[in-house]
């Protein structure tokens, strides 16, 4: 790996990153506007929004860590997703410069109290892998192999102060004002934070895995507590594919129905039954096996589904909704989709556009069998996020919409049904969730 | 056996002599009073005490070289330490280093009376230290050389313990400034200045462009 030698430290020094955008972008507006003049305007919007996109993607990727993850969020949680962003954004991954072995000595120590060197019989001396915000070795003690991922200093210290600068730009991003969006805020960094404590993740990634192990082909690696700490979580090294790697392989449709099956009665099991997700379907967390069956890594991530929220946000999946006007426009005021401020008519346009989403992320659910690799209901949805995106009502109201702990819900199924697509695979959309009137159909 | 009993003992008062002055600054703030009122708290006779120290500025200085040569100590101990690229090494000695201060964060951070970051004034205090570090850091840099992972460029790397102890300064000067927790800020800063310091002098582009410029210089 190389070593990154310019990543700005000082909370100057990335005020400054962003204030390099802010003057890109509205470089980008002045092309924008005299494209405009010349031709025609769709093309010059399109152009913009590319150009845009790209910019604040170099910047934020500059910037690493929570700052990128803020943004990330946002997009899908407001449905902001024009396509440009959604092709930018599917690239983002914490990266950082690999920690040399010293200091993971040193992080050792302080977790354990004895270095990898007396700890494991061997232990290898440079990362394998960057994990989300660390790095993972290889270990073997006796017959046994680990993998040992250890977290890079600082990290909880810096996500307070990124999540601040981070506010008014993604507030212009997506023009919401700085005030409404501090309980999203206030989510993400009590997630980022949970994030960095890897005792937690020890815990949560056992609960889970107990939790889970009644579903055929699902595969978790041990963890090893006595050898876990604050900044260091060793557990099995699990063998497998990942997804792009699986897909090179050119595995047959039977296969990644399969897979993609496991996956789904994972995250299905985890949402309705157990109520609290593994809120990070990022492909990298997922090793497609020799013996076809599927390991899930990384608990560091994990979203809780209160119970009163729960129970409202999938009411609105019941298709004999669409039917019951006044029920429906109750419940998107309960779950702040439409706000008291709101004037009629946009109380109508904004149902309206409600309804559709709903109908579009809950279709999988309203037929038995649901085909991933569908591309034009893939296309659909990027046209309705494209849609919601220049919606000029919506963009004037400046209001952050929707319940808090939808964020991570919504991120959940998003990068479900994204790696379900790529895998192409045909889903038995079975679940938990009892949908009156359809299923049974 | 007698002569090595008695350089015990004598260090062993060098070492109480060193402790209850910590001590005394840290709970009054100030220097004691006298070396005699000092003596006579400690029980030890004045010419006890001017056997070690000539003043009490004196206590701080051999109080950071004793910080320094029991990292060094305690680094030589670890069987892996020698088998460390020299990059490993430096970046070895700051974490061992900073780990050792910690325990006297306290009094280390008050005897930077003048601001460390100030280059041309250097703190009194380290001066006896800088002379160590700089002695050991010349036997890396040599080794570095040896071992090619640091270019050699003639006079250029004369200055290398010079900048290596300015790199010193700089993290002291960070580590005291450092409200993370753990101090994890000043892990990160170790990381990244000597990171950056050893691509700077290994190998690397301006070494070719130096080469190419001689070779078309001796074509002409």
């Amino acid at each position: 790996m190389k070593e990154q030698d310019n990543m700005p430290t000082s909370r100057l020094g990335r005020t400054g990153k962003f204030l390099k955008t802010g003057a890109k972008l509205g470089g980008n507006y002045l092309k924008y506007y005299s494209k405009r003049l010349v031709s025609d305007a769709e093309k010059a919007n399109a152009d913009l929004q590319e150009e845009n996109a790209s910019d604040i993607y170099e910047t934020l990727s500059q910037l690493k860590g929570s700052a990128l993850k803020v943004a990330q969020m946002m997009s899908l949680d407001q449905g902001l997703l024009p396509s440009a962003y959604t092709n930018k954004f599917a690239q983002a991954q914490y990266s950082a410069p690999p920690l040399s072995y010293p200091l993971v000595v040193k992080t050792f120590k302080a977790s354990l109290g004895e270095g990898p060197g007396t700890l494991f019989d061997a232990f290898e001396q440079s990362a394998t892998a960057a994990a989300s915000i660390g790095q993972v070795h290889k270990a073997t003690k006796g017959e046994k192999t680990f993998a040992v991922k250890i977290q890079y200093p600082g990290v909880a210290d810096s996500i307070s102060s990124d999540l601040k600068i981070v506010k008014p730009i993604v507030g212009a991003m997506f023009n919401i004002r700085s005030s409404e969006m501090d309980h999203y805020l206030q989510e993400v960094e009590a997630r980022l934070l949970e994030e960095t404590d890897y005792e937690l993740e020890l815990k949560r990634s056992k609960e889970i895995s107990e939790a889970c192990s009644s579903i055929q082909g699902l595969i978790f690696p041990e963890y090893y507590a006595e050898l876990s700490g604050k900044r260091v979580l060793t557990m099995d090294w699990l063998s497998g594919k990942h997804l792009d790697d699986y897909l090179a392989s050119a595995p047959s449709q039977e296969e990644r129905n399969r897979a993609g099956q496991i996956l789904w009665d994972f995250y299905d099991h985890q949402i309705h039954t157990l109520r609290q997700v593994h809120a990070d379907p990022h492909p990298g967390n997922f090793l497609f096996r020799e013996d076809g069956s599927l390991g899930v890594i990384d608990f560091g991530c994990v979203k809780q589904l209160p119970e009163a929220f729960y129970a409202l946000y999938f009411q609105l999946m019941q298709p004999a909704l669409a039917k019951d006007e006044a029920t429906f426009s109750a419940l998107l005021y309960k779950l702040d989709f439409l706000l008291k401020t709101d004037k009629t008519e946009e109380v109508t346009h904004f149902t309206q556009i409600y309804s559709e989403v709903l109908e579009l992320l809950g279709r999988p659910f309203f037929s038995t069998y649901f085909d991933f690799s569908d591309q034009d209901y893939f296309a659909e949805i990027y046209a309705l996020s494209d849609l919601y995106n220049n919606d000029k009502m919506l963009r004037k109201a400046k209001a952050a919409r929707g319940p808090r702990d939808a964020i991570y819900l919504n991120r959940t199924y998003f990068g479900l049904y994204s790696i379900l697509n790529k895998l192409g695979a045909k889903i038995n959309t079975h679940s938990a969730l009892p949908l009156k009137n359809l299923q049974q159909a | 056996m007698e002569t090595i009993d008695t350089e015990t003992r004598e260090n062993d008062v060098q070492e109480r002599i060193i402790k209850a002055y910590i001590d005394y600054v840290l709970m009054h703030g100030e220097e004691p009073a006298s070396v005699y009122a000092f003596c006579k708290e400690l029980d030890i006779s004045e010419s006890a005490f001017y056997a070690h120290f000539n003043d009490f500025g004196q206590i701080a200085e051999d109080f950071w070289v004793k910080q320094f040569t029991d990292t060094l100590d305690a680094l030589r101990k670890d069987a892996e330490f020698e088998a460390f690229t020299v990059r490993e090494k430096l970046l070895s000695l700051y974490y061992a280093f900073f780990e050792q201060v910690k325990v006297h964060r306290s009094f280390a951070v008050m005897s930077f009376k003048e601001s460390i970051a100030s280059l041309k004034r250097e703190n009194r205090n380290l001066s006896k230290m800088k002379k160590e570090y700089k002695f050991w850091v010349k036997h890396l840099i040599s080794e570095g050389l040896n071992e090619g992972e640091i270019a050699g460029r003639s006079r250029l790397t004369d200055t290398y313990d010079e900048l290596f102890w300015i790199q010193f300064l700089f993290l002291l000067n960070f580590w005291k400034n450092d409200r993370s927790k753990n101090f994890e800020r000043t892990d990160a800063a170790i990381e990244k200045t000597v990171n950056l310091s050893f691509d700077l002098i290994e190998k690397n582009a301006l070494d070719s462009a130096v080469d190419f410029g001689k070779f078309i210089f001796q074509n002409r």
